[in-house]
């Protein structure tokens, strides 16, 4: 066969991936551009000249750098001790951690302040009074949303460590502190970036913690701005350019982050891991135990919090009211088919960048796929949603707002797909690439033989991807229709009902269908023995 | 992972055959969510007008006032919506500008707003004044005035953003009547004892629930729930002295409604006992015609206005965003 048919034939083999790409890049792209439409660039100077404007800006900046930086410190030494140690409830810990990013904000900042607040129970017990309200109390919600999260990514670079070399560290003595300087630093540095950039995402677009607890406009977001732009002033020229700087400022920090930091290349790895239990003193013992300890209280506190009501007599009425499971029934039907697309555009995404690795002219394009594929997260999600009922609006109009919703949350998941399949995927690309290309397996039969490999990659994307639906009511909420109401939507019209012990009982409902779900989806897609990772 | 796959084809292709049927006479009427969910008025109207319409009644839920005014923005006069119901006094004019309702038509002499009601597009449906909530167990000595709130500064403070809620617009609309030209000094007093400013009602009322203030912005009306749902007499509202700033919401139909005649008979209902008796313990709020019944005693022991407050809707929309940037000015510095 002449080198251009096999060419040809690798690049029809792509098509799947390549429409996939292209249909999600569409998406972002029609729904900013109905936006842009509006502009008048006369205008995007007078925005310039605010004041306020860049107050927000250095404000959000500071505040998503830190919580971004403490989320992340906080989370190294976790990591370190959940890898090295076995202890009872370390798999239910791990459980909660996959929820916590998907706990409604407003549920979120209740178990905060429950345990953190003036009335709090730390005041309450120990009559600590924290000054919960401006910076503090922005960055303890964050760390509370994130630092599970950089767990939990951190966690994956650490089963990328070949057992070679847990091997050696253990034959040779290694303590703790010099396994961690020696062997995993050079395996979480590299994922650290992505960590990084990843959460301050989150973080500089964050809304309702940010005001909640900001304690007045001094704290606020850019989304702040665009929400009145859009929503009150319909001012779509500069809700348009609000967008595009938060994209502009996000872009910038990406890229500097990453330029700062090696390639994401993983490395060759080996493929089961055994356990090689390092040298324990009590120094390392003494400093797990107080690093757990802590960030059980620090984290698991609001957590009791938010499951408090479960002893209550309310809990009983809701878990056996029919309007509950209606609403978790709505979830699901949203949920599970947004997980699917957002699975199949993150295979997608990593087939292509797979693909593209070792060509010499194509280096750059994995990192550019990933960015891309990160960009939905700089996107306001009110400017996608609006932009993509603007545009579906001139193809007839939205029906119903099921399959928009269904498709903006299987886009928004998007990233966290990316983050929990791409290491694994590039890591087996770098490894078999040219034994497979030898032996001329590809497709379905390269998927045959990764699969045992890559499932619990694939089991925690498609978990990531169904907790984040299953948690959405930003996008729903704008579709208003009467007959899809969620159990988040759920949950806020029972708030705007007064009914605060109600809304916090469907809070614990949500809670535990996330974490039965990611459960089942670890268990099943990943297979039996990795429940916990 | 192939059986995945075609497994997970079987499941959206099987989600997507729920999607509704839309039956022949159907009037859309566009609200937020809290006023057609389970326990709000949505439900009740919806079988009381059916009963006289042969028709059905269809709401489309939106998350906020604010979202209301949006869709109707975005969809112009190609809007599905008959009836658009649940903006207030102070979105009026802001709505009336866009250019798409149409005059009611229906008659408003017999509204007990205080000064009547003449406005030809907009009707009024529910009615309620601002105020500052507290917990007698905790405020032995609450505020009398407004200005008691702006001046004291032991009291803790939460309200609502102007920028993302009615009832934030509604607490700068009322500092602007009371203290003309001096708010912004009033709003740096109170800016010094705030907890914070949330982004809507709910996480502010929710936030003083869990005992984070002494004070939180709502209705007059709000303590009626817990009274009459809790049993809880503790919530009260604070007297004010100059006079509470009223809030009236409101509704209008559309100048392209896909059903004009069924839009009119809904606009004209809006006043009749089948819609205003399920305001009270629906929306919390109060009606604004005489009801048949007598209004439950909870709801006369409400705290009454010494004096009513508003300021026109057209000077609100003028200067609402100088305002703001006033208010701004003064909470950043």
């Amino acid at each position: 066969m002449s080198n251009r048919l096999i060419r040809v034939k690798t690049l029809l083999r792509l098509t799947p991936a390549f429409l996939g790409v292209l249909l999600f890049t569409m998406i972002e792209a029609v729904s900013l551009f109905s936006f842009l439409r509006f502009s008048h660039l006369s205008d995007w100077i007078v925005y310039l000249n605010d004041m306020y404007l860049w107050r927000i800006i250095r404000f959000s900046l500071w505040q998503a750098s830190l919580s971004s930086f403490l989320s992340i410190v906080v989370a190294l030494p976790v990591v370190s001790c959940l890898t090295h140690r076995q202890f009872k409830g370390r798999d239910v810990l791990l459980q909660l951690f996959s929820v916590s990013m998907v706990v409604p904000t407003v549920v979120g900042i209740l178990g905060v302040v429950v345990v953190y607040g003036r009335a709090g129970w730390l005041n309450a017990w120990f009559g600590i009074d924290v000054p919960l309200y401006g910076i503090l109390g922005i960055l303890l919600a964050h760390i509370f949303f994130n630092m599970p999260l950089a767990v939990r990514l951190l966690l994956q670079s650490y089963s990328l460590v070949p057992s070679g070399q847990w091997r050696l560290a253990s034959q040779l003595g290694f303590s703790r502190r010099v396994v961690f300087c020696l062997i995993e630093w050079s395996y979480i540095k590299k994922a650290l970036p992505g960590v990084f950039v990843l959460i301050f995402m989150l973080c500089f677009s964050s809304f309702s913690v940010v005001l909640t607890l900001g304690g007045g406009p001094k704290s606020s977001t850019l989304e702040v701005l665009i929400y009145e732009a859009l929503r009150f002033d319909f001012n779509f020229d500069r809700a348009g350019f609000l967008s595009l700087l938060q994209i502009f400022i996000c872009t910038f920090i990406a890229i500097s982050v990453y330029k700062f930091s090696s390639a994401n290349r993983q490395d060759v790895s080996l493929l089961g891991r055994h356990e090689y239990s390092l040298k324990d003193t009590i120094t390392t013992r003494v400093f797990d135990f107080l690093i757990m300890t802590c960030v059980l209280l620090f984290f698991i506190l609001p957590f009791i919090a938010i499951f408090n009501p479960i002893f209550s007599l309310a809990f009983l009425h809701t878990l056996v009211a029919k309007a509950t499971w209606q609403a978790a029934w709505v979830s699901l039907e949203i949920a599970m088919p947004a997980a699917v697309l957002s699975l199949l555009f993150g295979v997608s995404f990593s087939v292509l960048a797979c693909s593209a690795m070792e060509r010499v002219h194509l280096a750059s394009l994995p990192s550019k796929l990933e960015h891309l594929g990160g960009m939905i997260l700089m996107v306001p999600g009110l400017v996608l949603a609006t932009g993509l009922f603007l545009e579906l609006r001139s193809f007839g109009g939205v029906q119903s707002g099921y399959w928009v919703v269904v498709w903006v949350n299987s886009v928004m998941a998007l990233p966290f797909v990316l983050r929990a399949l791409m290491p694994v995927l590039y890591q087996q690309e770098k490894r078999f690439r040219h034994v497979y290309l030898s032996l001329g397996i590809h497709s379905i039969d390269r998927l045959k033989i990764e699969w045992p490999l890559i499932r619990k990659s694939v089991s925690q994307a498609f978990g990531y991807a169904l907790l984040l639906s299953l948690g959405d009511m930003g996008v729903i909420a704008l579709f208003g229709d009467q007959d899809l109401v969620s159990l988040p939507l759920y949950l806020f019209q029972l708030i705007g009902s007064y009914r605060l012990q109600e809304s916090s009982c469907i809070a614990v409902i949500l809670i535990s269908l996330c974490l039965l779900l990611f459960y089942l989806s670890t268990r099943f897609i990943g297979g039996k023995f990795d429940v916990g990772n | 992972m192939k059986k995945m796959f075609i497994l997970a084809t079987v499941v959206t292709s099987a989600l997507s055959i729920f999607s509704m049927p839309s039956l022949a006479q159907t009037l859309n009427v566009y609200t937020y969510d809290s006023f057609v969910s389970k326990w709000g008025p949505g439900p009740d109207v919806k079988a009381n007008f059916e009963k006289q319409c042969d028709c059905t009644l269809n709401f489309v839920s939106l998350d906020s006032s604010f979202g209301i005014l949006s869709r109707v923005q975005l969809e112009g006069n190609n809007s599905n919506a008959d009836v658009i119901l649940g903006l207030d006094l102070n979105l009026m004019k802001k709505t009336e500008n866009i250019g798409v309702l149409a005059k009611s038509e229906v008659d408003t002499s017999k509204v007990t707003i205080p000064g009547g009601w003449k406005d030809p597009i907009f009707v009024p449906f529910d009615q309620s004044y601002f105020a500052f909530i507290y917990n007698s167990d905790n405020l032995k000595r609450p505020p009398t005035s407004l200005k008691d709130v702006v001046d004291n500064q032991r009291l803790r403070v939460i309200y609502e953003d102007p920028r993302t809620n009615t009832l934030g617009l509604g607490l700068l609309l009322w500092m602007k009547s009371v203290y003309g030209d001096k708010a912004l000094d009033a709003w740096s007093k109170l800016a010094q004892h705030t907890v914070t400013v949330s982004k809507n009602w709910s996480d502010a009322y929710g936030l003083f629930l869990k005992g984070e203030s002494d004070l939180v912005f709502s209705y007059t009306t709000s303590p009626v729930y817990h009274i009459m749902e809790e049993g809880v007499i503790k919530y009260k509202a604070a007297p004010a002295n100059e006079g509470y700033y009223s809030q009236v919401e409101v509704a209008a139909m559309m100048k392209k409604a896909p059903h004009p005649k069924l839009a009119k008979e809904f606009m004209a209902f809006l006043l009749r006992p089948g819609f205003q008796s399920t305001i009270l313990t629906g929306n919390w709020m109060l009606p604004v015609t005489k009801l048949l019944t007598p209004i439950p005693k909870a709801f006369r022991e409400i705290e009454r206005p010494t004096k009513v407050l508003t300021l026109s809707a057209t000077e609100v929309d003028k200067n609402r965003t100088v305002w703001v940037n006033e208010w701004l000015e003064a909470t950043t510095r």
